[in-house]
């Protein structure tokens, strides 16, 4: 992995920085922020963990096959809402479906790859890595991305999650929060002092706590600098609990900030594993999620057009149910796009059927996009990365057609 | 590193003993309490470790868990608390989660304590998942707790049968196929999950090469362990739900007509096969000597483990006879997970903790809410999986609040350990020396040191409690 050095830009004065944690204890960069020049959009990468059932999210329903593939779990007809005469959309998720009749959202269906295996460990590994098969991948794919990013002279990526995600594994600098808005020091009565102290003893180190205590006082000085990054949501957005849509809430109050932050992960450890009670399950969830995406988009409001959504997931699921009323670890699963450039009202990529010879090994929904191909797409349109890099050992084709 | 490179590293004057029975501390335990490392070193770290491999019973613990009565409560009554919808299955959760960090805090077998916040991660099931919210308390004291320092094979054998386990993983709902009175369509009964996290979680690892079927025939070994929900909230294995065909797992072949052995084969397979003994101990070398243990140590320990059986207690003795676990000593350290910080800053300032709450929520806020991992791999063990400056900021101002006695719950009179270090609690200089010998073997760097001695004499905030806050907080208490 290479640096290009002459694309860092090193700032006097505006002291705005976060670093990462990478392979590679990094020294600090700073960047400046010209929100006003932001060319392209900000890729936002929403990761559902547990393998999120396609086939409920956005459900074949007027398929013959449907019913005796999913028994007690197939859904009534009640509880879709259609979407195209023959993909419906689980009503749980039923804030979409507005946006899906206003064309700023669509889905990707038959999205995966068979090297990802059927492991929840490996298959995110994989598909964070975007090298298949390969544990041995040093960087993830979001960290190649941000790196390839053209003639930007701000990069600054953030991940919602409660630990640094795999897809930012590497050198670029990456913000890790949970909650923004707690990002300062207690220390009451003293808290100049203890500042001093603290930021002398991190600076003075230079492993990898080092590393992160100076990313620490780093991301306190932008924080402190932006207060604006706080801000309550505008457009009458009502954002859920959990963490779709803690994430999304506080992205959204960093995009509107104009920070010039490019890349935002948002990591939803929900329970998406269903393999028991998925219908009940998976309401609780999809419930949280539609409504935060739909916050999101009205928080946004006009700036959405700046913004792609992806909302992904490591694997989908059994075609048929199992004897838990849940369905098992599968193979193919559903994206969710959003916002700029997405093709909306449509459902995307080549549907393979639900046939006994059509499913993957008698079991999953088969996978005919190749989640890289996705990315890849994805992320050309949002950020102008050529795809030619971004994934070790492979070279993304032409793409589902779902963001330009 | 071997020991002898790791003391040519140094660049300063090293303080062997104190630092090495620091570091006993930090890893066998939750961290030194004032005086501890002075203590054991003057009885023998030989003693010390022999003790904590044998515990004994902590009669202090018992008066201090005493109060947490729901701890008390039979399965069957929380089963029934669960069911009536109790708004005290609320106060059963807060009184487990206290427990855990009590025992941790305050418990004498520091070993015991660590060992079964590692294998609770092995074998990990979510606190907030259904029947498990009043489960999880009863499966650790049941199921981990008991074998700890035992065989790993009664250890995999209690997680297996344990409700606990059987619900997070939806065993208890695994069964034969049947056929649907209705339709006559042949339903399958069958769910994979337990089956897959058996062997991919629990013991061969995702690499050792089983396949997609042996997924399935491992599974079916299972079909028939359940619960009784309804009343008792115990295992029951349903005879009339086992798969009774023949089937090979991985190699074992099992026949026909096998019932609940099915299950108990495999499980035996699966204990004794070379690629668990390397898996485990990689793990336990993860936890107890680096993120990152040379593959000779790792091959050692497997050996110990074959040749022992799945003696657990043979193989802790192993990683405490081996040089690579003493040179950690006098390296940089592992980076420590938000439980393993809470709990030894706690210690670290000889806190009393009398309401747990606060501290559980800390950790929670430093990202690892106690017993709620939601996948089945748990908790990673890689100390550097714990750094963000997320988690960082919330360790840097629960160093600072706990040692200023503003950690609700927590009392904590930092004068008073400054003085039992043999420093003057109004000197920051004196008072950052004194923490640096008693809690880290000197091994505070010159910068940290020169850092907390330079704060000022006077404040609203104490000396002593600014010193020490500075400590907690600073990067040396963030490794072990």
């Amino acid at each position: 992995m290479s640096w290009d050095v002459s694309r860092r830009v090193f700032l006097r004065g505006a002291g705005l920085a976060a670093v990462g944690i990478g392979m590679a204890p990094s020294a600090l960069l700073e960047r400046t922020a010209r929100a006003a020049s932001l060319a392209g959009r900000t890729l936002v990468q929403v990761f559902l963990r547990g393998g999120c059932d396609g086939l409920n999210l956005c459900v074949p329903y007027a398929d013959g096959q449907y019913p005796g593939l999913r028994g007690v779990i197939a859904l009534p007809r009640a509880e879709v809402l259609d979407l195209d005469g023959y993909f419906g959309l689980n009503a749980a998720l039923s804030p979409l479906k507005t946006l899906w009749d206003e064309g700023r959202l669509a889905f990707t269906h038959a999205v995966g790859s068979y090297g990802l295996s059927r492991s929840h460990f490996d298959a995110q590994d994989f598909m964070e890595s975007g090298t298949p098969g390969d544990k041995a991948t040093a960087s993830g794919w979001l960290d190649r991305t941000v790196a390839a990013v053209p003639g930007s002279e701000v990069t600054q990526a953030v991940a919602f999650s409660a630990q640094l995600p795999r897809s930012f594994l590497g050198g670029e600098p990456v913000l890790v929060a949970t909650d923004l808005a707690s990002f300062d020091l207690h220390a009451r009565g003293w808290r100049d002092e203890a500042e001093r102290t603290l930021r002398a003893m991190y600076d003075a180190r230079t492993d990898v706590i080092g590393t992160v205590g100076k990313e620490t006082f780093a991301a306190m000085d932008l924080l402190l600098r932006n207060p604006q990054v706080l801000a309550a949501p505008t457009g009458g957005a009502t954002y859920p609990a959990g963490a779709a849509g803690s994430g999304l809430r506080q992205a959204a109050a960093l995009l509107k900030a104009g920070l010039g932050t490019r890349c935002i992960f948002v990591n939803v450890p929900g329970a998406f594993d269903t393999h028991s009670n998925q219908i009940a399950q998976n309401d609780t969830e999809f419930t949280r999620l539609g409504q935060a995406l739909f916050a999101f988009a009205r928080d946004l409001g006009g700036l959405l057009d700046s913004v792609t959504v992806m909302v992904t997931t490591e694997f989908g699921r059994t075609a048929y149910a199992n004897g838990s009323a849940g369905t098992d670890h599968g193979s193919a699963h559903c994206m969710i796009l959003l916002g700029g450039g997405v093709r909306g009202h449509r459902v995307h990529g080549r549907w393979p059927g639900l046939s006994k010879t059509e499913l993957y090994q008698d079991r999953d929904l088969a996978v005919t996009t190749d989640f890289r191909d996705a990315f890849a797409e994805a992320a050309r349109a949002a950020l102008g990365v050529d795809p030619a890099g971004l994934f070790p050992g492979y070279s993304p084709g032409p793409g589902p057609g779902a963001v330009a | 590193m071997g020991v002898g490179a790791a003391l040519a590293a140094q660049s300063s004057p090293v303080y062997i003993g104190p630092r090495v029975a620091v570091h006993l501390l930090n890893r066998i335990g939750f961290g030194p309490r004032p005086g501890q490392a002075a203590e054991i070193l003057r009885a023998g770290l030989d003693r010390y470790i022999d003790e904590q491999l044998d515990p004994s019973p902590d009669a202090g613990l018992d008066t201090r868990l005493r109060p947490l009565t729901t701890l008390g409560t039979s399965l069957p009554d929380a089963v029934a608390l669960y069911r009536s919808q109790d708004r005290n299955i609320g106060r059963f959760q807060d009184e487990a989660l206290a427990a855990k960090v009590i025992r941790a805090v305050h418990g004498v077998n520091q070993l015991q304590e660590v060992l079964v916040d590692f294998w609770f991660n092995h074998f990990n099931v979510f606190l907030g998942d259904g029947f498990d919210r009043i489960f999880t308390p009863f499966y650790e004291r049941e199921a981990i707790r008991p074998h700890v320092l035992g065989r790993f094979r009664d250890l995999l054998g209690a997680t297996a049968a344990h409700p606990g386990m059987l619900y997070y993983l939806d065993n208890y709902l695994s069964t034969i196929s049947r056929q649907d009175p209705r339709t006559g369509v042949l339903l399958t009964g069958l769910n994979e999950n337990y089956g897959r996290e058996l062997m991919e979680l629990h013991t061969l690892g995702v690499d050792a090469g089983y396949s997609q079927d042996d997924v399935v025939n491992s599974a079916l070994c299972f079909t028939g362990w359940t619960i009784d929900l309804r009343t008792s909230g115990q295992f029951v294995y349903r005879d009339q739900n086992h798969d009774q065909r023949a089937k090979t797992v991985f190699g074992l072949g099992l026949p026909a007509g096998g019932g609940r052995a099915d299950g108990e084969r495999l499980l035996d397979f699966l204990a004794a096969h070379p690629a668990t003994s390397r898996r485990v101990s990689l793990r336990l070398l993860q936890r107890f000597v680096s993120d990152d243990p040379p593959a000779a140590l790792v091959d050692r320990l497997a050996a110990v483990f074959t040749r022992t059986g799945g003696d657990l207690r043979a193989v802790m003795e192993a990683i405490l006879g081996a040089p690579e676990f003493w040179a950690e000593a006098f390296g940089s350290g592992k980076p420590k997970t938000p439980v393993e910080f809470a709990v030894s800053a706690v210690r670290a300032v000889d806190g009393e903790v009398a309401n747990a709450r606060p501290v559980v929520a800390a950790i929670a806020a430093m990202g690892m809410p106690l017993y709620q991992c939601v996948p089945p791999t748990g908790y990673s063990n890689l100390g550097r999986d714990w750094v963000n400056p997320s988690s960082q900021l919330a360790r840097i101002n629960f160093g600072l609040d706990l040692a200023a006695g503003a950690v609700a719950g927590v009392r904590v009179d930092a004068r008073a350990v400054v003085r039992s270090a043999d420093g003057d609690p109004d000197d920051p200089a004196s008072a950052a020396d004194a923490l640096s010998a008693d809690l880290f073997g000197r091994g505070l760097s010159r910068a940290t040191r020169d850092a907390a001695a330079s704060v000022s004499r006077s404040g609203s905030v104490g000396v002593a409690a600014r010193v020490a806050g500075l400590v907690l907080g600073g990067p040396e208490m963030q490794a072990r």
